[in-house]
């Protein structure tokens, strides 16, 4: 009964942000209409339309370039990066989770524990490390103190784009992927008391429901937390670029982790070379995914020649930027795709352990190559300042702590899920000459 | 060849369990065959490190498939538009790897695919028109419920009687008997 409730109410949240979002697109659409009946028919709509988008181009170029140098603006930025970077690999872990479940997978049972203690991150942690984003809102999104009667591409986008749906949607929505991910992790605990198969049940029919919200939200979130640094930027696939990113990230993050744990003795019993090199496999997946998806965004806006969307590839082509960009190209793909071509491989920590270091600096460097362009003078090219290995090590180092702290907290997996002996009894067959002494 | 000197291909062990079968294969990887096979009427698992078969060297093929598919788009691409028939299109360069890109990669896939398939016939020696295990009455049930192990005379420790004992005595088969050529 207590879990039908809690269910309603998540649906009631999920149904109110939805609501939220489509009551300000209805008004902005309204309004929208009223404004176009005392005008005329404009002379020529096309022409003015691209005179409004170069326009427009120009003025994200203004605003990249002319922002200034102010600390609190480039704390701000920085420590935003640091920020996407851990909230990476926490909705990665809460994605890992959604499939596992989906696919009711028995393989991943053994470090189900540990996806779930990194997705339960989210709340309260992550949640908390966004306040110091929300109080430096103005400093990091110009959009916040731009009129919108002034500014078309804002204009436009203000069913979103405007001062409290900002405020009260964002927090909302870091909010809600912590729910879900303490959902599963509470019923995944239950469990290891009784063993019951409901709570495996329970766990499907939400990630049923959650992927497709998981899908809507994180779009959602990295627009307002990283797209919207730019707001004049249209680009459709932006959130699924994030969240490849993201769930890259963290995979190769729990087969280190996993791997680490295993050493240490608590998933010593149930680790076995089929998880490590599973995720090996998946992450080495997500390598191509990865690149799949940049290459089809930059691809597209380089072939349509949109001036409203090239502007954003054309700021990140100044200077040394450019040379980030082409970082992105070879170590964020072409490095781990041809080192992880080789099946071994994702078995070998000491090949995988560096390229865990190896995929945190690319996708720190993606995160960077997103947000650190707005600011400075582009010609200056990327910036390294003692803010980012502060902010991003620091801000590590404390969710590691408490990832172990709740770690403890709990079994190390789950001890009592239907599908665990499946998971560590498969392929257990003796080296050759193990049988031969019998 | 007359029928009263066919040469014996092999031995032929039958078993009724996966789990029969799966311990008579450690027990032939252990002895140290090198020239035999089980046959199962469905894939079991762990069945590769039962046997002792390495990692099969197919991807080699894929991996040169795909480099040959990815370099043809790409200088096809540019001596096409580049040399060829040079026409702009969009305002964009006669040739930048951007556009070549999605054709380079479908061909990177296709030719992998070619490659793996072909691959792993000429691995398997295949196609193969003639096995001597087809002519066995009890081998049909190979596709249906039973289980089998193929020592090879081929094989370097193959010996007629020990190689039976072993069978039998050591692996437990239902039955073995010999294969003709």
């Amino acid at each position: 009964m207590k879990t039908l409730t809690r269910f309603f109410g998540m649906l009631v949240a999920c149904l109110a942000l939805l609501g939220w979002v489509g009551f300000g697109t209805v008004q902005a659409l309204a309004e929208d209409a009223a404004s176009a009946k005392p005008e005329t028919v404009a002379a020529a709509p096309g022409v003015t339309a691209a005179a409004d988008a170069h326009v427009h181009a120009a003025d994200g170029h203004a605003h990249a370039a002319g922002e200034g140098k102010n600390l609190l603006r480039e704390i701000g930025l920085r420590y935003l990066t640091a920020y996407m970077f851990c909230l990476s690999i926490c909705v990665g872990a809460l994605f890992l989770l959604f499939i596992h479940h989906l696919f009711d997978a028995s393989w991943s049972v053994p470090i189900r524990r540990v996806v779930e203690q990194m997705a339960a991150l989210l709340f309260p942690w992550m949640l908390i490390l966004l306040i110091p984003i929300l109080l430096l809102q103005r400093q990091i999104y110009p959009w916040l103190s731009i009129d919108p009667a002034g500014d078309h591409s804002l204009e436009v986008k203000r069913a979103l784009f405007n001062v409290p749906t900002f405020n009260i949607l964002l927090p909302l929505l870091v909010a809600s992927w912590g729910l879900i991910a303490h959902t599963f992790r509470k019923w995944s605990i239950a469990q290891d008391k009784d063993g019951a198969a409901i709570w495996t049940r329970k766990a499907r029919v939400l990630a049923a429901v959650g992927i497709f919200y998981f899908a809507f939200s994180l779009t959602l979130g990295c627009i307002y937390l990283m797209k919207s640094l730019q707001h004049q930027f249209f680009s459709t696939m932006y959130g699924v670029y994030y969240f490849a990113g993201s769930v890259w990230t963290a995979l190769i993050t729990v087969w280190v982790v996993t791997l680490w744990l295993k050493i240490k003795g608590p998933l010593s019993q149930v680790i076995h070379q089929r998880q490590i090199q599973d995720v090996g496999v998946w992450f080495f997946a997500f390598t191509v995914f990865y690149a799949y998806i940049h290459f089809s965004q930059y691809f597209l806006i380089w072939n349509a020649a949109l001036p409203e969307e090239t502007f954003w590839y054309v700021n990140r082509e100044q200077g040394s930027w450019k040379w980030v960009g082409f970082t992105i190209l070879f170590g964020h793909f072409f490095v781990p795709f041809l080192v992880l071509l080789n099946q071994d491989v994702k078995m070998n920590p000491a090949i995988m352990v560096p390229m865990c270091g190896w995929a945190w600096l690319m996708h720190f460097v993606d995160m960077t190559y997103n947000i650190m362009p707005t600011y400075g003078p582009l010609k200056m090219g990327p910036q390294v300042s003692f803010w980012d290995p502060l902010f991003w090590f620091g801000m590590l180092a404390l969710l590691g702590f408490f990832f172990l702290r709740n770690f403890r907290s709990a079994a190390p997996y789950p001890l009592r899920d239907p599908r665990l002996k499946e998971a560590i009894t498969h392929h257990v067959i003796p080296a050759p000459g193990a049988a031969a002494h019998h | 060849m007359s029928a009263s000197v066919a040469r014996p291909h092999g031995l032929l062990a039958e078993f009724e369990t996966p789990a029969d079968v799966m311990n008579a294969a450690i027990r032939c990887r252990d002895a140290g065959f090198t020239k035999w096979d089980v046959y199962t009427p469905f894939p079991i698992h762990g069945m590769d490190e039962a046997m002792g078969v390495k990692k099969s060297p197919v991807g080699w093929f894929t991996f040169v498939g795909g480099v040959t598919g990815f370099f043809t788009g790409m200088t096809m691409i540019w001596f096409m538009n580049k040399f060829d028939y040079p026409l702009v299109v969009g305002g964009k360069p006669l040739f930048t790897p951007l556009y070549a890109f999605p054709v380079s990669y479908e061909l990177t896939i296709l030719l992998g695919a070619f490659a793996t398939l072909f691959g792993m016939l000429f691995l398997n020696r295949l196609p193969r028109l003639y096995n001597p295990l087809l002519k066995v009455e009890r081998f049909k049930r190979a596709s249906n419920d039973r289980f089998f192990v193929c020592i090879e005379a081929a094989d370097p420790k193959y010996a007629p009687e020990a190689t039976r004992e072993f069978l039998a005595d050591q692996c437990h088969a239902m039955a073995v008997e010999t294969v003709e050529e």
